[in-house]
């Protein structure tokens, strides 16, 4: 088991974001979270990665407790995000981007250059190295998201909606990156909308509706799953699959 | 291609052989000009190195880090008292002094920035505010500092001794901006933080004890430099070297020039002091300075954000295309 | 004893009127997310408003008070365009610019003051002045209570505004979370340019009592925007309520400090206090603040 959530909750004001939230995750499989706007499951990534505190519950990562662990710390561990809205470091080149992250294993500028190269190159982006980020185009900057979350080699990626607003020319070319990742044992969860995604790439999906996961299992259970159908996917759905 | 050329130059462009001939030219012409110049004019070009080194320490924090220190004048101060103390009552020589004055500012600022450099902008903006304006209250009220009539350093009227070694210091500023803020992980870090502080955290920088030493080196550099004044103008009190002023001043040159950028504080403090010294000689004495301060530092956030290097950058040296990039640079 | 009460009663009334200071400015970076440097430097332009009408037109200046108020409203809403082109999110790091902006706007409040009025200090009167309530040992300067009044007043008209009134409401909502409600119709723009303005209004209009209770001169902004600060700091930012009490603490520190350690160790007090709170509860004392 890498991770685990143990009754996680963080309520902002009156309005309980994650409600007792249990989840794990098996090393080297794919995690799927799916439900609707204000579920909770960019929350859930926030406190994971230590970004906002929590309320109560406990996050063990690798056996370690990283519940009251510090940003930079928990992203020490081996814990790589991607945000949902690309947060670039915008006066600066993709490939100076991604050498911030590879900052965190050297201090040498020729190394983490060397290692920045070739993550730039897993992804797709080393024709781009030199451009000015604000430059790029969002699908070049969804990979950014992605190149300075893997530059941290990570054991644990967390993906957040990294296919929304991708043609789908570019959604199968993200599906066929993020596959490649997996194969190479990376563990990751990713929250998407796009269930073609979530179906063709994870081995297990839970289902969050106002911060309570509702369903856990296999994508086909997961869609045939009476309650998730109601809360989230839509009679529409079905009838379609 | 060719549309993309802007696009590919890279955010830190490596100086060409160009830029270091010109840079060796100007090392070269301020190495000899005080046998040009006369006294007035020495003066003058002395106390542009000064503060082409104050705004630049400010940049460090402010312009690289994007975090506004808006009482950095005290650090001045402190290092002027500090060394003025050291030499008058401890007996120290003046380069012990000066170093001592560095690290006691520099002590300031880390303690000043350990619980403010974890919250928002706004916060460190107010502490370092008031912390500008309570170190003025206590200079005035100690005995060691000679409270409101001031201090009197031994006197060492040698003006290119001083012209030297403000020349000597502000080169070393540079020099370490240049090292450590334009070519090192340091400079990246911070860079990362200033603009997108959460998504640094998600790399893991650690983005409190970064912002924490970018604010002590903020803070050594003023501190040196206000004991070099000290030692060069001889009478120091609470308002010539803790007067807000100072930080105004530091703010508009760091601003008017180019905030974050290695040559923009200079060419702002070049501005800025000529254009004082300027007002001093035809108006003398006067708050009227305040005012062009005040309007100068609005005028560039409403107009020209990125500062004269801003506006120098966007391919001056091409007739046809200048105009037009100017033009996208100044804001209407 | 009596002195403890004295001072504890000189306090009391003076932390009314910082109160009417403090809580413009943190409804102010409640909605726009940016700290106004200027807060003092509108308490100064409103002292100086003040004895300038009442030099040329005489008469007690309390009745200037709503003239005063409409005055400052209406720099306040001349200068909101330029504050929002700074804070706008069209440009690189907003905040920053905001900041910087108020810090040259401060600058130039100051500088235009001392440039026309020079370093003199000037002094109101007004029939209150001189006179003093009398309660067995203690005595209560009318002129103070009026002050006292005056901010209580202001306070609860400010409050009844923002709790009871629909507009109101809506610049909380603001307050607390701005892309909330832009997304749900409030034009932001709008609510920051009405927060200002009454902000500018209520600060310039406590120009004139803080005038008469002290002295007006072209540097006094500075005292009044440490004060603000300390009292949003004390209150959390941009938490109105806490304003209440932070601004009736500062006024007992302000005035403890000044009996019983010497009135110039005022600002080390105060800045002692505010690092603490920053220290250990960077909320505010209430950790209520955003």
């Amino acid at each position: 088991m890498l991770l685990e959530s143990r009754d996680l909750t963080k309520a902002f004001g009156g309005l309980v974001a994650v409600n007792q939230l249990s989840m794990t995750v098996e090393k080297g499989t794919v995690l799927g979270i799916i439900g609707p706007n204000g579920s909770g499951k960019t929350t859930f990534f926030n406190l994971i990665t230590g970004m906002i505190p929590s309320d109560s519950g406990k996050v063990i990562f690798n056996g370690e407790d990283i519940t009251k662990l510090r940003p930079h710390r928990i992203a020490r561990l081996g814990v790589g995000r991607t945000f949902q809205i690309p947060a670039p470091f915008s006066k600066m080149t993709v490939l100076e981007n991604v050498m911030v992250s590879s900052f965190i294993h050297t201090s040498s500028m020729k190394i983490a250059k060397k290692k920045a190269w070739e993550v730039l190159e897993k992804v797709g982006l080393d024709e781009k190295a030199d451009f000015q980020v604000l430059n790029v185009t969002l699908e070049d900057r969804k990979r950014l998201e992605l190149a300075k979350a893997l530059a941290i080699e990570p054991s644990l990626l967390l993906l957040d909606e990294v296919m929304s607003g991708l043609t789908p020319v570019e959604v199968k070319s993200a599906i066929h990156l993020i596959r490649q990742m997996h194969r190479q044992g990376l563990t990751i969860i990713i929250v998407e909308h796009v269930m073609d995604v979530i179906l063709s790439l994870c081995d297990r999906v839970a289902v969050l509706d106002y911060g309570r996961k509702i369903a856990e299992g296999t994508p086909q259970q997961i869609v045939n799953h009476p309650e998730v159908i109601r809360a989230y996917l839509g009679e529409r759905y079905r009838a379609r699959s | 291609m060719k549309s993309l050329k802007n696009a590919q130059t890279p955010a830190h462009s490596s100086p060409s052989f160009l830029r270091w001939g010109l840079l060796g030219l100007v090392l070269l012409i301020s190495l000899l000009l005080p046998w040009t110049l006369s006294p007035l004019w020495i003066r003058i070009a002395t106390e542009v190195l000064m503060w082409a080194g104050l705004a630049q320490s400010w940049n460090i924090i402010g312009g690289y880090t994007g975090y506004l220190s808006f009482g950095h004048g005290a650090f001045f101060g402190v290092g002027a008292y500090i060394t003025g103390i050291t030499m008058l009552h401890l007996g120290l020589p003046f380069g012990l002094g000066l170093l001592i004055s560095g690290m006691a500012a520099a002590l300031m600022a880390v303690i000043i920035g350990y619980p403010t450099l974890r919250l928002r902008g706004a916060y460190f903006a107010i502490a370092t505010w008031a912390f500008g304006e309570m170190i003025r209250q206590i200079a005035t009220i100690l005995e060691i500092t000679g409270g409101a009539f001031g201090m009197q350093l031994p006197a060492y009227l040698n003006l290119p001794f001083f012209y030297y070694l403000f020349l000597l210091m502000t080169g070393l500023i540079y020099l370490t901006i240049y090292l450590l803020l334009e070519r090192s992980p340091f400079g990246y870090k911070l860079l990362a933080i200033r603009e997108h502080e959460e998504a640094a955290e998600m790399v893991g920088v650690d983005t409190v004890m970064i912002k924490i030493k970018a604010f002590g080196l903020s803070a050594f550099f003023p501190g040196v430099l206000g004991g070099i004044y000290a030692y060069w103008v001889t009478y120091i009190h609470p308002d010539s070297v803790l007067g807000a002023v100072i930080t105004d001043f530091m703010v508009v040159m760091a601003f008017l020039g180019g905030i974050g950028s290695l040559w923009g504080p200079f060419l702002g403090a070049g501005v800025v002091q000529l254009v004082n010294r300027y007002l001093w000689l035809v108006w003398g004495e006067g708050t009227f300075y305040l005012i062009v301060i005040g309007a100068a530092i609005c005028a560039v956030v409403l107009f020209i954000p990125s500062g004269i290097i801003g506006l120098l950058e966007s391919q001056i040296f091409q007739p046809r295309t200048a105009w037009k990039e100017i033009r996208k640079k100044v804001k209407w | 004893m009596e002195l403890f009460l004295q001072t504890l009663i000189d306090g009391l009334l003076i932390g009314g009127l910082i109160i009417v200071v403090g809580i413009g400015f943190s409804l102010c970076f409640g909605v726009m997310h940016i700290v106004d440097f200027a807060v003092g430097e509108w308490v100064m332009l409103g002292a100086f408003t003040g004895f300038l009408l009442v030099s040329y037109f005489g008469q007690d200046p309390m009745i200037y008070l709503p003239v005063l108020f409409i005055i400052f409203f209406v720099l306040g809403w001349a200068i909101y365009p330029l504050i929002y082109r700074a804070i706008s999110g069209k440009r690189h790091n907003p905040v920053l610019m905001g900041l910087v902006f108020t810090f040259g706007l401060s600058i130039l409040a100051k500088g235009g003051a001392l440039s026309i009025w020079g370093y003199h200090i000037q002094s109101i009167t007004t029939w209150l002045s001189g006179k003093s309530l009398a309660l067995g040992p203690i005595t209560i300067p009318a002129l103070r209570f009026s002050g006292f009044l005056f901010g209580i007043l202001i306070t609860l008209l400010l409050m009844f505004f923002l709790y009871k009134t629909k507009l109101g409401i809506t610049i909380r909502a603001t307050a607390q979370d701005r892309e909330m409600a832009s997304l749900l119709g409030t034009d932001v723009r709008k609510v920051g340019a009405l927060v200002y303005s009454l902000y500018a209004g209520v600060t310039g209009m406590s120009g004139i009592l803080i005038g008469a209770l002290f002295s007006i001169h072209a540097a006094m902004g500075v005292k009044y925007c440490t004060l603000a600060f300390f009292v949003v700091v004390l209150a959390g930012m941009g938490y109105i309520p806490g304003v209440i009490i932070a601004g009736l603490i500062l006024g007992l520190l302000q005035s403890f400090v000044g009996v019983y350690v010497g009135g110039r160790y005022n600002l080390v007090a105060l800045f002692m206090v505010m690092y603490g709170v920053l220290l250990i509860t960077p909320k505010g004392i209430l950790r209520r603040g955003i």
